[in-house]
């Protein structure tokens, strides 16, 4: 009895277990890491390796991998809805979780974007929040307040201008920028009924409300720094940074290149606002990807060790502070040495749009998705090769091939 | 013919008179040597099936499917072919189509002429033409991805050195937004492109002009023919067998393009589609590209084999044609 008394410790302890995961974000490297050290501090024997690939070549690699029958324990995955996730759901090749993680520490909003036949297939790892950074000493110097209403945005816009400052920076090459500007201002102006009307096919990207925001847009381009439509985001990230420029539409991100280039910028976040000041000014929030359990896994229970601690607020603290991202978790206590992560983690608990129409969003699940119709052709509007009334006739036609709400 | 051994053919057994008619089952000394060229040729014959035939049969075989690259294929028949040449795909392939077209005409144009001159320059013996060689064929050593990053810097619109270079020689106009115009940024692509290469095509001309018997030129000399006389009519001649395999290759190289406009423009082919080639719509398809949660494997494989169909025959022309040479001994 003595015997068995002493072996308890060894028996409660787990095996020793090694849980591949695979993904294409570099940056959270250091975060595995801390996590293997955190579950062997409690008394698991879980050693985490973390496998990264270039974003561009990860979809192809896992693809081929899991055909083969080889791949990882724990997978990232792309969020829904998506061609990708939803083809590793429809094959078996992900598990659902809802019986085996607790995903209690998870809002609705984030969980929808991983869920599909009323199960969860992910546990979400952050959380993107996109709208207009600015640069607070430039604001303070001629005393600007962050704008309420668009026309508030104009005449800020205006003031800089005036005082020879570089009002926006907008990385016109690279068109996914210009298709998240589109989104960001979208769910504001217009709004986020409207969308939610656009959505259910009550509403079209023809009506007024959509063209006018397209045209207001199009005027604001005389705020952008000459010459933007060849100018990247990397360009973007060092004028941003180095004080050369007021405002940038740019997301959460961005953050940590910025603060690498000139740790002394005070910057702070709004989201765009509404043309009319009835309206709510809202955040466009997008989960950016998950961790799925891979249904081939070896390691199954450590991997869901591996998963449940990933639910957790100390994860989601630790996640928040290594990468100086917003955790999906909700509840968690942004890093007070990132003031920019505490308003923008604020931001999307209080004013997230619950519609939307660029990435994460129905309009994206087919072919020409709006994000694919927006890259080319924003560029195209910038460059006057387009108006906006044609721009948003575009828009309707091409999702009106395969998206049913439209087909009616 | 006799072997090592000293047997003939018809040494053979089996086959040297009725009293060994029979026939017999293991090969020659001879038949060894004569078919030991198979066992030579098995592992490129390998690396060929493994590499370019099977994923070129693969792919041709996936253009009848919807896949997004996982999963059951469903077979679609020829609707992936109708899609990229009549459905909806059609006006994004047309438009890739003419820019491949217009690269491979202009790089061909600032290749071969610019070429030729530096290699007519560089065939006088005069000094320090190595050091220029090298020179030459210095930016055709850098990775493509890396000679689109510097440009990229060179061409910026607000600081990079092209646009500073003008407004200091007091050519401002000529200051543009080269790589976020619609007008400039393809000609920009294509003239970096040629840049890059200009140094192979240099070596290529420059090694043919060296080879060109010098009693004839300096025949032509004795003759009174002008520098001018002997680059027109006997030189040139003499090339233009060279610059049709060039020409080819050029139109191979062409038509396969993707890295330079991925790494000056993005998957995109931006601005506003201007510079987008076969290639990057292949990438866009098939995996989906920034900006898009859809993937068409099947799809994609169709653009693949459509590229195919258009490179197939320039190809055997060239080998063909490269035959010929050797076998005229040139």
């Amino acid at each position: 009895m003595l015997l068995l008394c002493l072996m308890m410790p060894a028996w409660a302890q787990s095996k020793p277990a090694t849980v591949t995961i695979w993904g294409w974000r570099a940056q959270d490297v250091d975060v595995w890491k801390s996590v293997e050290t955190a579950l062997k501090a409690k008394g698991e024997q879980i050693t985490i390796k973390y496998e990264v690939f270039p974003p561009t070549e990860y979809d192809s690699k896992l693809l081929v991998s899991l055909q083969g029958g080889v791949g990882p324990d724990l997978m990232y995955t792309r969020r829904l809805p998506g061609a990708r996730t939803q083809a590793l759901i429809d094959n078996s090749y992900l598990v659902p979780l809802d019986s085996s993680v607790d995903l209690s520490n998870f809002d609705n909003v984030s969980l929808s974007f991983i869920r599909s036949n009323n199960k969860t297939w992910g546990v979400p790892f952050a959380n993107q929040i996109v709208g207009i950074f600015y640069n607070k000493a430039m604001f303070d110097k001629y005393k600007l307040k962050e704008p309420q209403t668009w026309d508030e945005l104009v005449q800020v816009a205006e003031t800089l201008q005036k005082n020879g400052i570089t009002p926006f920076f907008v990385s016109g090459k690279e068109a996914w920028t210009l298709a998240m500007q589109n989104a960001m201002v979208g769910v504001s102006y217009p709004g986020d009924a409207w969308i939610g009307k656009l959505a259910e096919g009550k509403a079209k990207f023809t009506d007024p409300e959509y063209v006018n925001m397209l045209k207001d847009l199009n005027a604001l381009k005389k705020y952008y720094q000459k010459d933007f439509m060849a100018n990247t985001t990397a360009e973007q990230d060092v004028a941003f940074a180095m004080e050369q420029v007021a405002m940038v539409f740019y997301g959460v991100w961005g953050n940590t290149n910025w603060l690498k280039t000139n740790p002394d910028l005070k910057f702070d976040y709004f989201p765009v606002p509404p043309k009319d000041k009835n309206l709510p000014a809202k955040a466009y929030i997008y989960m950016d990807g998950a961790y799925g359990l891979s249904s081939a896994s070896k390691n199954k229970d450590a991997a869901l060790k591996v998963l449940n601690y990933a639910g957790t607020k100390a994860y989601g603290e630790l996640f928040s502070s290594t990468t100086g991202e917003i955790t999906a978790i909700k509840g968690v206590t942004m890093p007070a040495s990132k003031p920019i992560l505490v308003k923008c983690y604020n931001k999307m608990v209080t004013i997230a749009s619950t519609n939307r129409y660029w990435v994460g969003s129905p309009f994206d699940a087919g072919m020409p998705s709006v994000y694919n119709i927006l890259q080319e052709n924003m560029q195209k509007m910038y460059l006057d090769q387009m108006t906006p009334e044609e721009l948003a006739k575009k828009l309707q036609d091409g999702i009106s091939t395969w998206y049913p709400a439209f087909k009616k | 013919m006799r072997g090592r051994a000293g047997r003939s053919l018809s040494d053979r057994p089996g086959k040297a008179g009725p009293s060994e008619a029979r026939p017999t089952l293991y090969l020659s000394e001879v038949d060894v040597r004569k078919y030991s060229f198979l066992w030579m040729l098995f592992p490129a014959l390998l690396l060929y099936t493994v590499f370019i035939a099977y994923p070129f049969f693969s792919s041709l075989g996936l253009s009848f499917y919807d896949w997004p690259g996982i999963g059951p294929k469903k077979f679609i028949g020829l609707s992936n072919y109708k899609n990229i040449l009549s459905g909806f795909m059609a006006p994004e392939f047309y438009r890739a189509l003419g820019h491949n077209i217009v690269f491979f005409i202009w790089s061909l144009i600032l290749s071969v002429v610019p070429g030729l001159f530096f290699a007519f320059l560089l065939s006088a013996d005069i000094k320090g033409t190595k050091f220029l060689k090298v020179i030459y064929f210095f930016p055709n050593t850098l990775a493509i991805v890396v000679v689109g990053f510097l440009w990229g810097l060179l061409l910026n619109p607000q600081w990079g050195l092209v646009n500073q270079l003008f407004r200091v020689l007091g050519l401002g106009f000529l200051a543009k937004p080269w790589l976020g115009n619609t007008s400039t940024a393809l000609p920009t692509i294509i003239f970096v492109t040629a840049w890059r290469g200009l140094g192979f095509y240099i070596l290529v001309y420059l090694a043919a002009i060296l080879g060109i018997d010098r009693e004839m030129t300096e025949a032509a000399r004795i003759d009174g023919a002008t520098e001018m006389q002997i680059a027109g009519r006997i030189i040139l001649p003499h090339l233009l067998p060279i610059i049709a395999t060039t020409s080819m290759l050029k139109f191979i190289w062409t038509f396969n393009i993707f890295d330079i406009v991925y790494a000056m423009e993005g998957t995109q082919g931006g601005p506003a589609g201007s510079t987008d080639v076969l290639g990057t719509l292949f990438y866009r398809i098939a995996f989906g590209g920034l900006g898009s949660s859809q993937v068409g494997m099947g799809l994609g494989a169709t653009v693949v084999t459509l590229i195919f169909l258009l490179v197939f025959p320039v190809s055997i022309f060239y080998v063909f044609i490269v035959e010929k040479r050797v076998e005229r001994g040139e």
